[in-house]
């Protein structure tokens, strides 16, 4: 966690606080559905003792309850929450990964595993490679269809955890 | 004595050169998983469970133990090394690890932290040895209100006894319920929280979630500087480790306070991580060098280092006697033990004596043999972490993506674990503990079936939890711990002098 004093906060990062009850508001919509969830399940007893739905929504309950709380703390101290949670700079390298990374699960139905891996790997060695460093061609090449091909051997052929091929099931039945 | 003889029948069950093998790859993949990040211990013995189905009960658990041990050290090389963490119980070790390895003496600290590791996780696994038919024994009186006790005290102490906000501790801990609640309802056969969604019918595996918190969020963490791997120089002869050896034996106070520390919270939900802190700053404080510690002290890589392996292996004691796991990984590994039909208690210790002591054995070959390849094989796993970020960060996204799907064969999974991935980072960042989320995720359902099966009981009165001594004691004292917080706030109100 970053270290920064309260009162400085470079702009364009994002605060401690704004993460905070981010997190926060999204735990307490959870518990909500979880709660909601329940309901449905009844919450009562009959005689079979606590009904489907008893637990998940004191789950649910306590759930929205703590990140009520947690969040009515960031609101009480709301100036020390100034300081950042992470910097501009941080935030752009996550987003750098973080955003690939749901690409490349987006695609995966469509594309296959084996694919969307070889253009997910190919995209980091060519965009992100560090110190300026410029990947070749032959070696993007080499390592973004190796890797899948390594996957192949590895998981679906020797330990038999197929992988999902999507629309390209027919080539692997070999 | 009894325990001694059943430990030679569990050896004679482990030792074969299957098993020895499979010590060796646990051993290596450990030590890999260990290295790199977003790939530690519990995420990698989660990416191995579904390649265990198919394995004796007991070759799994040697390789998944192996595992373990070799993650738990791997985490050491790179915080000695790199100062890069590789594993969160190895923090502490890059206070004077780090140092160390700036003075040119990189391979005095990795000797030593290898040394500590290993007797600290010998004196956890002793610890096994001699109590855990014991234990045992005595859990088997156990009825479902006194595991409920149990289950109360276990997530009690989670809230009341880490340093982290209770409130905080609270919601991890629920959504773990949450998780675990998705899907059939095991006394009733509905089907909960599923909300029409055809995927979650067979409910939310915990393994999505550890590798999602663990593996993808651990990476988000570990982007954020830019990550590049710039390692001191290394060189680790037989004469360093045995001029190494020769210096260690003067810290024997260090190394008992470590051990206690370790065991006891390995034992208690408090985990390597804790442990490693704690008996860091103990050292601190109590060691004639302490000012010197942050700069290169030797007793500054053996406390944390020992403390941390105690921790790691005595936290297979509570797991392997009662069912309550007292770290994350161990949490996954009971997991494991569920999918392979074991029960993991008393009657694990009555009717499957040779899963058991097969696997308290190799405890203590596979630490041994952890050890020597370690130490062999330091200058393979640096010069692994030299492949450029850019390369080895999608290969372990995708090693995550694989192992999530691997679980149910379902690309729903894949999404839900990057939606655990994103929540990981998050949690990091803003202090909330991963593993009260595992260990609720992995015994919700237990927990609630003890829950309902006492109500069954007891014709829905509560007072059933009080019925005896020793249920009463766990449950109060388990309602008590989870208050301490609470109380900890009211006491500081009254006396703002002593803040």
């Amino acid at each position: 966690m970053s270290k920064e004093t309260a009162t400085e906060r470079q702009s364009g990062g994002l605060s401690l606080r704004a993460g905070g009850l981010f997190t926060s508001a999204s735990l307490i919509v959870l518990g909500g559905i979880v709660m909601i969830g329940s309901l449905e399940q009844g919450t009562g007893w009959d005689d079979a003792g606590p009904q489907a739905g008893y637990f998940p929504f004191y789950i649910g309950l306590l759930l929205a309850l703590s990140s009520l709380g947690t969040a009515l703390n960031i609101l009480r101290n709301w100036r020390k929450g100034a300081a950042d949670l992470t910097t501009r700079a941080q935030l752009g390298r996550v987003l750098a990964v973080l955003i690939p990374i749901c690409v490349f699960v987006a695609l995966m139905p469509a594309a296959g595993m084996y694919v969307s891996s070889a253009l997910f790997i190919a995209w980091f060695m060519w965009r992100m490679a560090e110190d300026g460093r410029r990947y070749s061609l032959k070696k993007i090449l080499a390592v973004s269809i190796g890797v899948p091909i390594a996957a192949y051997f590895i998981f679906t052929v020797w330990f038999e955890v197929p992988l999902y091929a999507g629309p390209f099931a027919g080539w692997l039945t070999l | 004595m009894e325990q001694f003889d059943l430990l030679m029948h569990g050896m004679g069950v482990v030792l074969s050169w299957y098993h020895i093998m499979l010590m060796v790859v646990g051993v290596l993949l450990g030590i890999l998983v260990g290295v790199l990040p977003g790939l530690g211990a519990p995420n990698g013995v989660t990416l191995l469970l579904p390649i265990t189905f198919s394995m004796e009960p007991v070759s799994a658990i040697i390789l998944l133990s192996c595992m373990y041990w070799g993650a738990l050290f791997g985490g050491s090389v790179t915080s000695v090394i790199f100062n890069i963490p590789g594993e969160p119980s190895s923090v502490a070790t890059t206070f004077d690890g780090y140092p160390l390895a700036r003075q040119g003496r990189a391979g005095e600290a990795l000797a030593t932290a290898f040394t500590s590791a290993l007797l600290g996780a010998l004196v956890g696994v002793l610890l096994i040895t001699f109590l855990s038919g014991y234990i045992a024994k005595f859990a088997l009186s156990f009825s479902s209100p006194e595991f409920f006790a149990v289950y109360v005290l276990a997530f009690g102490s989670f809230i009341g006894l880490t340093k982290t906000p209770a409130l905080k501790t609270v919601a991890s801990m629920m959504i773990g319920f949450a998780i675990a609640a998705v899907g059939m309802d095991t006394v009733s056969g509905n089907l909960r929280l599923t909300f029409g969604f055809t995927e979650l019918l067979r409910g939310i595996s915990f393994e999505i979630a550890v590798i999602g918190l663990f593996g993808i969020g651990e990476i988000l963490c570990t982007v954020e500087e830019g990550l590049v791997f710039k390692g001191e120089q290394t060189r680790l002869t037989p004469r360093i480790i045995w001029e190494t050896w020769k210096k260690l034996p003067r810290y024997w106070a260090t190394w008992l306070r470590s051990v206690a520390i370790g065991c006891w919270m390995g034992i208690t939900p408090g985990g390597p991580t804790a442990a490693s802190f704690l008996s860091y700053s103990v050292a601190k404080r109590t060691s004639k060098n302490g000012d010197n510690f942050g700069k290169g002290e030797l007793e500054g890589v053996i406390a944390p280092e020992t403390a941390d392996h105690s921790a790691g292996t005595s936290a297979l004691l509570p797991m392997l006697t009662l069912g309550i796991p007292g770290s994350a990984t161990a949490a996954v590994m009971l997991g494991g033990f569920m999918i392979w039909g074991l029960q993991p208690g008393p009657t694990l210790f009555l009717e499957q004596k040779d899963f058991v002591w097969g696997l308290i054995a190799s405890m203590y070959l596979g630490n041994v043999v952890s050890l020597i390849i370690v130490l062999a094989t330091i200058p393979l796993f640096a010069a692994i972490l030299r492949i450029p970020f850019s390369i080895i960060a999608p290969i372990i996204v995708i090693i995550c993506s694989i192992g999530a799907y691997a679980v149910n064969q379902s690309l729903f999974d894949v999404a839900l674990m990057l939606v655990f991935g994103l929540y990981g980072y998050l949690f990091k960042k803003l202090g909330y503990p991963i593993a009260p989320l595992i260990l609720a995720a992995v015994l919700g359902d237990k927990a609630e079936d003890a829950f309902r099966q006492s109500m069954l009981f007891s014709g829905g009165s509560l007072g059933i939890f009080w019925s005896n001594g020793l249920a009463g004691t766990l449950t109060t004292a388990g309602l008590a711990m989870a208050c301490l917080p609470l109380i900890g706030r009211l006491f500081k109100r009254r006396t703002p002098a002593a803040v």
